[in-house]
């Protein structure tokens, strides 16, 4: 099933899909990985972030770059779930009701400024997220695969927002941040002509099918018992802290191991290692812990750090 | 740091002390800081902090000068002093215990206190304490060694405990067996205490027998065949005058026993007559050798032994020790002997006791024959026959009128405590009886003596021996009639307290040990040195069996003994056989891997790179980038990775890049030393 030529190919296309990515998102190498990393793992990307540092890019040429739809829903306080999910219409020719599908029938969905809605809209969309199908009176559709949500957040902002509850935050298989960019690309970023220019150009790297087989084999990297051992200590560590009120779930450790063995094979290994595991964490886990103190992302982010610093790992 | 390793810490200060508890030589005043070790890991346990340097300075300056105290006046004796001290400082360290560096010395310490104690005791319970302890300190080794690592897996740690453990244990038996053995204590002036007897030694006082009749230590263990019929006289020593109060062994001039071979012979003897006694003889405070008489021939180790006129053998030199010998006795045969006036002596105001020994002995009382007590040079023949008689007259009236008891009250004010017993309370133990005979018989004019030692004795069906306690001290009376020592028991004889099983068995233990450990001798040695160079002989069928005789009747059990050592050799190596193809079979090294990953971390450490135990391979790169030999690293770490969480194996080319690596990290140490 997985051998050396193979990795190596996956390798290439996963490269190619980086180098793409950087091309217009210059200089934000790991960040782009944090991405890639989700969508091979099948999950949902959080970007929390002020306005302007290229959120919207990132999710746009990510869709871009693979051959899926995408569709972007700017989420706004009078923004009701049936926009989202679609709404039922009388059919006069058939004489029949008829679900029309909204934004959410795509395979890459960028919602762009999450909390700027209400949490009526909010809720619509995170159920989506993690059934992976949507319930429209008696009928049930299912999401196109593969599903990937890419929600951005204003940290700074709080007039008129509605923060995500924290049962929905965990939904989110990682969470980044995309920072401002070292003066050299930011110089480049406004001489150039606009990312979006770019865009045009760009033609898909990996195909839908190709994205769904990386998935399916991403989740078959073997994980050692150690390592298990170590991602349950660190897991164990988030409710021990002495700063945290509350430590990260069983479904923030299932995503925790999933989102492993999707960088492993991002990394082009058939097998997880610490590094894999202590690398993540922060991204895994920061937006899942609730801090005695304040709610800030990046301050949990710290105090993850803190803890695989602390924990020693397998040998 | 794991509890694990806190634990083994606390129990093997534990183990220390408690090793010196059982010799039971320290005083629990100057070990009363033992105590302190309980709040002292119970603090460790909990994490708290440890005491301030200040306050443990202080302290250990104090421990010092109660030490010095305690070696000049308490307990008079540097040895002991220093058992205390390590006592302390355990307890001190407890409350101290923040480096690595300080588990070790809380292991060195508990060392020593065992190596004191093993100069203290020879128990049995010492040997369990001893082994329990090693387990444990091989296991707290492997630990701080991976410690020192960073990491500890229990997987990782259980295998090398287990095979040193062993490994420890078989290299102990063998050099046990193989070492030359030490005659004298090498550690300055012995520590082992004899066990306390009375009666013994050069004199006896009233009551030192009656005293101990109670006391169930085990003085003699017998191997002999059950041939000796009748009860078994162990004789000790005989006392010759009694001045009122006690009896003395005055007899003076000890005269030294030739040793011919391995043998200390006192007499000819035939080989079929005699009953062989092989006897373990705990320490005392006696020089005494007991055997049954009449003594023909010793064999023994010790250099010399001596005798006195009264047949009363010594080996000088040997209190507080433990001995071994073997006794060939004719106990068919009385020693012959000739009337001095020290067999006639009486005390002062012992009229109402001739009185009455006359008056018991008056029906056989010859006409040519008074109760002159100064005519016992009489060689008058016709007298010999009613001697006897007068002795078994007066050793059938104190057996009939006088009552065995344990409890004698004391003599009121004025009467002595034989006058006690012959005419007022007529209860009294074996002293009183034999006293009061020898007296009896003097008066009437035979020559008596007093004879100390033990009767009978309990047979251990499990170990086949007999065991003789410090409770079967008797003393009995030895006549001299018809120019032979006749030996005479007046007193009653009382049924034995019956002994429970399972300390006879537990007894057979404990002999097992004080035999073929503790007792390990040379000639032990020797014995199996001989008996394995001639079945390497015979087997090349080089000679016969029985030209090579072997001197000494422990060989069969030393072969099996041996046999069983290379046995335990044997599976030892086969097991490390069986895992090592087990491991190159399966490719699975689970430790190999790993302590070739922690070398090279030691390494990289060294040469300057911050390496705490969440570091990963990424973390090293991250602060190895720069270096010249960074592909090297690169390669070794993804291999590294590979074969510990993925499914690749170990291979040569790994190893080979581990030396390597170790190579070039050395030398860029050195350029950066150069620098």
């Amino acid at each position: 099933m997985y051998n050396t030529t193979m990795a190596t190919m996956i390798n290439q296309s996963l490269r190619q899909l980086q180098n793409q990515m950087e091309s217009v998102l210059r200089g934000k190498s790991d960040t782009i990985k944090m991405a890639i990393v989700t969508l091979l793992g099948g999950g949902h990307l959080l970007i929390e972030d002020i306005p302007g540092v290229g959120k919207t890019t990132l999710a746009s040429v990510l869709a871009k770059s693979v051959e899926c739809s995408f569709r972007r829903i700017q989420f706004t306080s009078d923004l009701l779930p049936t926009d989202i999910i679609g709404v039922t219409i009388y059919n006069q020719d058939r004489r029949d009701f008829e679900f029309r599908q909204g934004p959410l029938f795509s395979n890459i969905v960028l919602a762009d400024e999450i909390n700027r809605t209400n949490p009526k809209t909010q809720s619509a969309l995170l159920e989506a997220m993690s059934e992976k199908k949507v319930s429209v009176e008696r009928n049930t559709f299912v999401l196109p695969e593969p599903f990937m949500v890419i929600a951005t957040q204003n940290p700074v902002e709080y007039q008129g927002t509605f923060p995500l509850p924290e049962s929905q935050l965990d939904r989110f298989m990682m969470h980044i941040t995309i920072g401002y960019p070292l003066p050299e690309y930011e110089r480049q970023a406004i001489l150039r002509p606009s990312s979006f220019e770019i865009m045009e150009d760009l033609a898909p790297v990996l195909s839908r099918q190709d994205i769904v087989r990386m998935q399916d084999e991403a989740g078959k990297i073997a994980v050692h018992d150690s390592l298990v051992e170590y991602l349950l200590q660190i897991i164990a560590a988030t409710r021990n802290h002495p700063a945290v009120r509350l430590g990260a779930s069983t479904r923030g450790a299932q995503f925790f191991l999933t989102a492993a063995r999707a960088h492993a094979y991002y990394e082009g290994r058939d097998f997880i290692i610490p590094d894999d595991i202590k690398m993540l964490a922060p991204f895994l886990l920061g937006h899942r812990i609730i801090l005695k103190t304040r709610r800030v992302i990046a301050e949990a982010d710290l105090i993850i750090r803190d803890i695989v610093e602390r924990l020693p790992v397998p040998l | 740091m794991p509890i694990l390793y806190k634990i083994l810490t606390a129990l093997l200060a534990l183990t220390g002390c408690a090793s010196l508890a059982i010799t039971g030589e320290v005083s629990p005043i100057m070990s009363l800081s033992a105590v302190a070790l309980v709040p002292g890991y119970y603090r460790f346990f909990k994490g708290e902090k440890h005491a301030p340097t200040a306050v443990i300075g202080i302290l250990a300056i104090l421990e010092l000068f109660i030490f010095l105290f305690d070696a000049v006046t308490v307990s008079g004796d540097v040895f002991i002093a220093v058992a205390h001290l390590t006592i302390a400082f355990q307890a001190l360290k407890s409350f101290d215990l923040k480096e690595p560096w300080d588990h070790l010395q809380v292991y060195f310490v508990s060392l020593l206190q065992l190596i004191i104690a093993s100069e203290l005791t020879t128990s049995l319970a010492f040997g369990i304490v001893f082994v329990v302890f090693m387990v444990m300190l091989v296991t707290a080794m492997v630990f701080s060694h991976f410690l020192k690592e960073g990491h500890i897996d229990k997987a990782l740690v259980s295998r090398p405990v287990y095979v040193i453990s062993v490994l420890t244990l078989c290299m102990t038996t063998v050099f046990f067996i193989a070492l030359p053995r030490l005659t004298h204590r090498f550690i300055g002036k012995s520590h082992t205490r004899g066990i306390r007897t009375s009666g013994f030694s050069e004199q006896m006082e009233f009551g030192d027998l009656g005293s101990i009749k109670l006391d169930p230590t085990v003085i003699l263990r017998v191997e002999m065949d059950a041939g000796a019929s009748g009860p078994l006289y162990w004789r000790g020593r005989t006392l010759e005058v009694f001045d009122g109060i006690r009896w003395k062994n005055e007899l003076g001039a000890k005269n030294r026993i030739q040793k011919t071979g391995d043998e200390f012979l006192l007499g000819s003897y035939n080989r079929g007559q005699v009953v062989e006694q092989q006897i373990d003889l705990e320490p005392l405070d006696s020089d005494v050798i007991f055997g049954l008489s009449m003594i023909r021939s010793i064999k023994t180790d010790a250099y010399f032994l001596t005798v006195d006129t009264a047949g009363n053998l010594a080996q000088p030199g040997k209190v507080s020790r433990r001995s071994r010998y073997t006794v060939y006795s004719d106990i068919s045969k009385e020693e012959e002997g000739t009337p001095q006036p020290i067999y006639l002596q009486v005390p002062f105001g012992i009229e109402r006791i001739s009185e009455l020994a006359r008056d018991i002995t008056r029906p056989y009382q010859t006409s040519k024959r008074t109760s002159n007590k100064n005519d016992a040079r009489s060689d008058d023949q016709s007298g010999d026959q009613s001697d006897e008689q007068k002795a078994q007259a007066i050793a059938e009236y104190l057996r009939s009128n006088y009552a065995y008891t344990l409890t004698v009250s004391p003599a009121p004010k004025g009467i002595s405590p034989l006058e006690d017993f012959l005419f007022r309370s007529k209860r009294g133990y074996c002293e009183h009886y034999s006293s009061a005979m020898v007296l009896m018989l003097r008066s009437v004019g035979i020559p008596a003596r007093i004879v100390t030692g033990f009767l009978g004795g309990d047979r251990n069906a499990y170990g086949g021996y007999l065991i003789v306690r410090q409770r079967d001290a008797h003393s009995w009376v030895e006549a001299l009639i018809n120019g032979k020592w006749k030996r005479y028991d007046p007193t009653p004889s009382v049924a034995p307290a019956p002994v429970e099983s399972y300390s006879l068995f537990w007894d057979s233990v404990k002999t097992q040990w004080a035999r073929y450990v503790v007792g390990f001798r040379s000639s032990d040695q020797r014995a199996i040195f001989v008996h394995l160079t001639r079945q390497f002989i015979t087997g090349f069928g080089l000679f016969r069996p029985d030209d090579l005789s072997v001197n000494g009747s422990y060989t069969v059990r030393y072969s099996v003994l041996l046999v069983i050592v290379a046995l335990i050799l044997l599976l030892t190596m086969l097991f490390i056989a069986w895992q090592k193809r087990q491991r190159k079979r399966s490719g699975a090294r689970p430790w190999a891997i790993t302590a070739s990953y922690l070398k090279v971390r030691k390494a990289l450490k060294r040469s300057g790179l911050s390496m705490t135990p969440s570091t990963t391979s990424a973390g090293i790169m991250e602060q190895a980038g720069h270096f010249s030999f960074n592909i090297l690293l690169s390669d070794y770490l993804s291999d590294y990775n590979r074969i510990r969480f993925g499914k690749k194996s170990v291979d040569e080319a790994f190893l080979n890049q581990e030396h390597e690596l170790i190579r070039e990290i050395g030398r860029k140490q050195k350029k950066d030393a150069g620098k």
